[in-house]
């Protein structure tokens, strides 16, 4: 029986989900606050001016525990409770790029490869000998390089701008997911309180069990 | 409560007697291993998915213009919504698990035999109301996969004979699926789990009926049978605490791995997902459909699939009971039969190729071939089995089996002579 189970088990934890084709790099994701709020920082620098986050509000933000003055620089005079709703209006994303940038709330969870693929596409950036920038990991992307991976060729600097695209994914996989680490939390007493039930049933099946002859 | 309220309720409702025939006294045979367990945790993710569905309900909006929000307003707003939505969503897989489960072991045991093919038949209805309710509740979050998976499924009625076209736009309530389409797929997902509590009463009257078949496929003689209260009892909660650990690993620590990642993105009926594939539990029978070149004949073999079970009292021929724990050959076939159904699984799972699709075929003709050489397979098996001898009380049993047969009334009776 107990083999049944661990084989059980095994089965489940294939998971049906492929990966991408092309390589993804392999990404861990930050979740201690410091890491989420240079996040932050960055994504407000560097993405916020075309992309939304509607589901993420500044009062999130603060929940978490980000500087309050900064937030504060961030939303203007927009209420505590308003979406960071990008700087460019759907219309003026349809001029320049002829489509709309897509929210980035879900994001990490909105692609085959999660936050290992939005980290890569960041740095997948690079420029063809003729000078045209293209991205290894999704071609068809129009937006352009925003952390300027493919016009930098110093090692230090390269590895800065890697740093930043840790920090934003590690941003946006909280914001795709803000309960994750709760989840985590109450899982391990969750796990730990059901073992011990099902220890405590078990003896109890046996003495009861004992009684037939 | 006193003995005097007991009474009271007695004289009025068949409380203790119900109890007593259904619970304390009800004969369970001694020799049920655990594989006997799934019945019961069905039964309880039920109950389950019912509360948490109900309470997931009244955070959630059916609006095409508003379901994807208030999917995410659950997530990151309820107080513990996004553990009533993984406990949920979780749910149906652990469903489709649990209840392929029971199935397997019927298959197994050969517990769909007389006298059990209506708790057989009755469990087959169950399922394809259970399909119907995974397939209705995963078009309410109304992400990609929740569209266009829609769209595909609904899209197969266009091989109704004459009318295909008038019900698919029955069906959606539109020409594609749209708002109309949420709004009735919502209203009967709430509504079909309690046909399936329903149907579940149905499946347990007739299982009280017949009580439960076991390993050995024999009715076991008095002294065998053991009260379900307290051996069952116990034995069933020590089973659902198992359970319980494995589907909390999911809710709390994999919930994710569960769900493809393009229902993270809300519907758009203008964009094509590049690969629509439906949840792991339709997946066999994705890959019936994707085999067969012909759209309708595409529908009516993955209907048959579906279908195939409950026509398993009348396929097998043998008079061997007891399933594979006496028959080599449904061992053999039944180990067989389960690896087919996993290759189907990935071909169901991976994007056409041409050798995929040569796979997928070849794992479909084995399939339904597997169905129909059943009656001669179980048939000639029964005739080696008997010349190689079997056991004494396996043969006194087919006697017993056999008198009955010839005991029962004739189908015509003396009034029908004419």
């Amino acid at each position: 029986m107990n083999k049944f189970f661990i084989s059980l088990m095994l089965c489940s934890f294939v998971s049906p989900v492929w990966s991408a084709e092309a390589m993804l790099e392999t990404f861990k994701v930050d979740t201690d606050l410091p890491a989420i709020a240079r996040g932050v920082d960055d994504l407000m620098n560097n993405c916020h001016s075309c992309h939304n986050l509607k589901y993420v509000t500044y009062l999130d933000l603060a929940k978490l525990g980000i500087d309050r003055q900064k937030i504060d620089g961030w939303r203007g005079d927009q209420p505590m409770d308003a979406p960071l709703a990008s700087l460019m209006s759907d219309e003026a994303a349809m001029q320049s790029f002829n489509l709309v940038p897509p929210d980035l709330s879900l994001m990490t969870k909105a692609r085959e490869g999660g936050a290992s693929y939005v980290y890569s596409y960041l740095l997948g950036y690079y420029n063809t000998p003729d000078g045209v920038t293209h991205n290894h990991i999704f071609p068809a992307t129009k937006m352009p390089d925003p952390l300027g991976m493919s016009t930098t060729t110093d090692h230090a600097q390269r590895e800065e701008i890697r740093k930043t695209a840790h920090d934003i994914v590690s941003f946006l996989s909280w914001a795709a997911d803000p309960h994750e680490q709760e989840r985590y939390r109450l899982g391990y007493y969750v796990i730990g309180y059901l073992v011990i039930l099902t220890l405590l049933l078990y003896f109890v099946k046996k003495q009861i069990w004992s009684r037939l002859k | 409560m006193t003995n005097k309220t007991i009474n009271w309720i007695d004289r009025r409702f068949p409380f203790s007697s119900f109890v007593k025939h259904d619970l304390t006294e009800y004969p369970t045979p001694r020799n049920l291993s655990y594989w006997w367990n799934f019945g019961f945790l069905a039964g309880f993710v039920l109950v389950l998915q019912v509360a948490t569905g109900v309470f997931l309900a009244m955070h959630y909006k059916a609006d095409a213009g508003l379901s994807f929000d208030s999917v995410q307003h659950i997530m990151r707003d309820v107080n513990y919504g996004w553990l009533l939505r993984f406990m949920h969503a979780t749910g149906a897989s652990a469903f489709f698990l649990v209840i392929y489960i029971h199935m397997a072991r019927t298959l197994y045991y050969g517990s769909y035999r007389a006298p059990r093919e209506l708790m057989w038949w009755t469990g087959q209805g169950l399922l394809l109301l259970l399909m119907a309710t995974a397939f209705m509740g995963y078009l309410l979050p109304w992400g990609q996969m929740s569209f266009w998976g829609a769209t595909v499924i609904t899209n197969l009625f266009k091989a109704t004979p004459f009318y295909g076209e008038e019900v698919v736009t029955w069906l959606r309530g539109g020409f594609s699926v749209g708002d109309a389409t949420l709004t009735r797929f919502f209203s009967l997902h709430y509504l079909l789990p309690f046909l399936i509590l329903g149907g579940v009463a149905v499946h347990l009257i007739a299982l009280h009926t017949v009580k439960s078949s076991n390993p050995s496929g024999i009715d076991l003689a008095a002294k065998d049978n053991i009260p379900f209260h307290p051996y069952f009892t116990s034995k069933d909660f020590y089973g659902l605490g198992i359970f319980l650990i494995v589907y909390c690993l999911f809710v709390f620590f994999l919930p994710n791995s569960l769900m493809e990642p393009a229902n993270n993105i809300p519907a758009n009926p203008m964009q094509t997902p590049t690969h629509i594939v439906p949840e792991w539990y339709f997946l066999p029978f994705y890959a019936i459909l994707r085999s067969v070149p012909d759209l309708v004949g595409g529908v009516v073999a993955m209907g048959l699939s579906v279908m195939m079970f409950a026509f398993m009292p009348f396929l097998d021929r043998s008079r061997i009971p007891g399933g594979a724990s006496n028959r080599p050959m449904v061992k053999l076939g039944f180990y067989l039969f389960l690896i087919n159904m996993l290759v189907l699984g990935y071909v169901g799972a991976t994007p056409p190729s041409n050798q995929t699709i040569l796979i997928g075929r070849v794992a479909t003709l084995f399939y339904f071939g597997s169905f129909f050489l059943i009656p001669f397979i179980s048939k000639a098996e029964e005739r080696w089995l008997i010349k190689r001898g079997l056991p004494a009380e396996l043969k006194e049993l087919m006697e017993r089996e056999a008198r009955e047969k010839i005991d029962l009334p004739p189908h015509r009776r003396a009034g029908d002579d004419k």
